[in-house]
């Protein structure tokens, strides 16, 4: 490899030095930026295509959970108001079953005695230390049997109450009143049940003590800071807690009679409150239960402030991992691409000084030329200074031979530096340049010399009014070189190549055509695959025509060949007038 | 010994002739194969001394040419690229010798007055079948 040769004679001043310092700082830079532009664009893609749709199905079910848990928050309270109500019921309902029991089973006496009623009271009170007392009525409404802690009700005159009469006119045989403060002057309310002994109407009542049907009923209250009353259907307190009303005092909140049960938010006392409702079946009384909104929703913000700080946990930890693994790719990705690039170059360049050694062969022959018209043009000078062979050594004579020297001296010269122009690492630059130059550029001096004593014609067919192209002219110097080359290493003996360009549809075609044996289609289909050549070996690297491709590739061009076995080839470069147009890339047979 | 030099490059083709004109050697150049093997043609001469690469004719071509119409006639290839190869490909084509450029005279010489020596031998071997 002449490459590798020329890396290890580098600075020992015996061979011409070629820069092998690959320089694509250029083509670095513009792969980062890439890179950095394809990083916030991966970025901006997640948050678009993830974080985004991920907020908004994260509020979507935020709204939801919050309006459903509010709806719960609700129910369970109205469901809490039918259940304390249902207990309250079977309370009452228990209650007046006491009474009746005894009074259906007991009574036997339309004036029962003391003695009696006492027995009475304390049956009632086993099963509920809520009775007060009991008295017993008869038709008129006079209380003619009494036992409890308020004697002077004994004979007292009910026939004006309202409950003895609503119970005496009504078909139902029981009634349980409102609170009322009575002849007692205390608030309590009486269950009272009717019967007809030995032909006559007779009542039976019990009263009950408000404060411990309070008791009861903060007995079977649940839930935080939950306030429980019960009101009649006019808004009067029945029962309430001191701190929240007065007995018998009016309610500000009156459900509607028509909805057995229900809940709302209300403006109470301490701000917003959720108010449940259940009227009860025993008595035209209401449950009313109380709770702050903010204790109702208690569980609701404890809910959501664990999902929201799961959430934001899970999606910063799912961004955050995201964006590591973007980074990494990407990074990867870059390394890998930065990589490819500096091996790219290398290769490009590597490929050039195997075109550079290729050219080797027919240099050689071109410096040695030069250099044998030295060697005996000396000899000529010794001759004339030799005195044996009696000339005319005159400083004419002399100076002669030395100007055939000199000149011999600078044609070797001229042969090098070219060969160090077209072998020089230069950095990838695009400049605005003239196919036909280039082309003429790459056709003269040694390659030239070289196809005249080959015997190769060269013809030159140019479009005189190509436009000038923005391409990088070190790199397609090297693509014309190594087509040319190959043209000429095609053809044994006499032959001829054409070098044509033109401009067609927005392309700069240029052709490069040769009388040489040509290609089979096997040979086509393999000849832009690296390490391939149809060459003598040692002749070619087989990298030439691959890395032709590839340059012209990054011009946004096309390389296309055509070939006939014993005719000869054609290669036709396309480039773009105007760089940003689409790719073409078309290989034919 | 008359000797042709063919070799396009004037300057050279000049200056050998001056140095070896000057030891009494008779010289003719000519600058193409072509030129060469019509100068052997027409005029006797003992030794050939060819360029590989010329214009033309190749110098393969031309040894080709010189050795089916002078068969003694000794050639010695010149070749400004030489590699074992095309030193065995010159012999084998009859070529006496072959010479890298830059050519050192008296080597130049020493190879003639060989393939002087080697022609006067064919020569008299040919003399001596004939009789």
């Amino acid at each position: 490899m002449n490459a590798i040769k020329q890396t290890n004679n580098k600075g020992s001043g015996k061979q011409p030095e070629i820069q092998l310092n690959f320089d694509y700082s250029d083509g670095l830079a513009k792969t980062k930026k890439d890179f950095k532009q394809l990083r916030y664009r991966l970025i901006a893609g997640v948050v678009a295509c993830f974080i985004i749709p991920h907020f908004l199905l994260s509020a979507y079910f935020h709204f939801q959970f919050t309006s459903t848990l509010k709806s719960t928050g609700k129910y369970n309270l109205e469901a809490l108001a039918k259940s304390q109500k249902n207990t309250i019921d079977l309370f009452l309902m228990e209650r007046k079953m006491n009474i009746r029991n005894l009074f259906y089973n007991r009574m036997d006496s339309l004036n029962p005695s003391k003695d009696k009623m006492l027995y009475y009271l304390q049956t009632l009170k086993q099963n509920s230390d809520a009775f007060m007392d009991v008295g017993f009525l008869n038709k008129e409404g006079i209380q003619t049997g009494y036992a409890g802690s308020f004697p002077e009700l004994l004979n007292k005159k009910y026939k004006e109450e309202e409950w003895f009469r609503t119970l005496i006119n009504n078909e139902k045989e029981y009634i349980i009143t409102d609170i009322y403060l009575g002849f007692r002057n205390k608030p309590h309310f009486t269950i009272a049940v009717k019967q007809i002994i030995h032909g006559k109407m007779n009542i039976f009542r019990a009263t009950i003590d408000p404060d411990k049907f309070y008791m009861f009923l903060r007995s079977i209250s649940k839930g935080k800071e939950v306030e429980t009353t019960l009101i009649n259907n006019k808004g009067t307190y029945q029962i309430v807690d001191p701190d929240s009303g007065n007995l018998l005092g009016k309610s500000s909140y009156l459900p509607s009679l028509n909805v057995l049960s229900g809940v709302k938010e209300i403006s109470g006392k301490s701000g917003r409150e959720l108010t449940a409702h259940a009227w009860l079946q025993e008595t035209s009384w209401a449950l009313i239960i109380n709770q702050p909104l903010n204790l109702v929703h208690a569980q609701m913000y404890k809910t959501k402030n664990i999902m929201m700080t799961s959430f934001m946990f899970i999606v910063s930890l799912l961004v955050l991992v995201v964006l590591i693994v973007i980074d990494n790719l990407v990074t990867r990705a870059q390394v890998i691409a930065e990589n490819s690039h500096q091996l790219q170059g290398q290769l490009i360049h590597a490929s050039k000084l195997a075109s550079v050694g290729e050219l080797a062969t027919g240099i050689a022959h071109e410096i040695n030329n030069p250099l044998a018209i030295i060697t005996s043009t000396t000899g000529v000078v010794r001759d004339l200074l030799n005195p044996e062979f009696n000339l005319d050594p005159s400083p004419e004579n002399i100076n002669k031979e030395l100007d055939i020297v000199e000149a011999a001296a600078f044609r070797a010269s001229g042969i090098t530096k070219q060969l160090l122009d077209f072998g020089r690492k230069n950095r990838p630059a695009h400049t605005l340049s003239n196919i036909n130059d280039l082309l003429d550029k790459t056709t003269q001096g040694v390659k030239k010399h070289q196809f005249n004593v080959e015997n190769i014609e060269l013809i030159k067919n140019y479009d005189p009014d190509l436009p000038e192209i923005n391409v990088d002219p070190d790199r397609i110097g090297q693509v014309f070189l190594n087509l040319i080359n190959n043209a000429g290493d095609a053809i044994s003996g006499d032959g001829k190549i054409t070098l044509s360009t033109s401009l067609k549809d927005g392309f700069i075609r240029i052709m490069v055509m040769d009388s040489g044996h040509g290609m089979n289609p096997d040979q086509i289909k393999e000849i832009f695959n690296p390490f391939f050549t149809t060459k003598d070996p040692g002749k070619g690297t087989g990298l030439g025509l691959s890395i032709s491709l590839s340059i012209i590739d990054t011009m946004n061009g096309s390389l296309e060949v055509q070939s006939l076995p014993g005719q000869g080839s054609l290669f036709t470069v396309s480039l773009p007038v105007d760089s940003s147009k689409e790719k073409k890339q078309e290989v034919r047979g | 010994m008359k000797i042709l030099l063919v070799d396009d490059e004037d300057q050279f083709r000049e200056s050998v002739k001056k140095q070896l004109t000057v030891r009494n050697y008779t010289v003719s150049s000519v600058s193409s194969g072509e030129d060469a093997i019509e100068f052997i043609h027409q005029n006797d001469i003992d030794v050939v001394i060819l360029d590989m690469r010329m214009p033309g004719i190749s110098g393969a071509a031309t040894l080709k040419k010189i050795k089916e119409t002078s068969p003694l006639t000794e050639v010695i290839m010149l070749t400004g690229h030489a590699t074992v190869n095309t030193a065995m490909k010159t012999i084998k084509m009859g070529a006496f010798d072959y010479i890298p450029k830059p050519v050192k005279l008296d080597v130049l010489i020493n190879k003639m007055e060989d393939a002087y020596r080697k022609k006067e031998l064919e020569e008299k071997r040919m003399n001596h079948k004939v009789k």
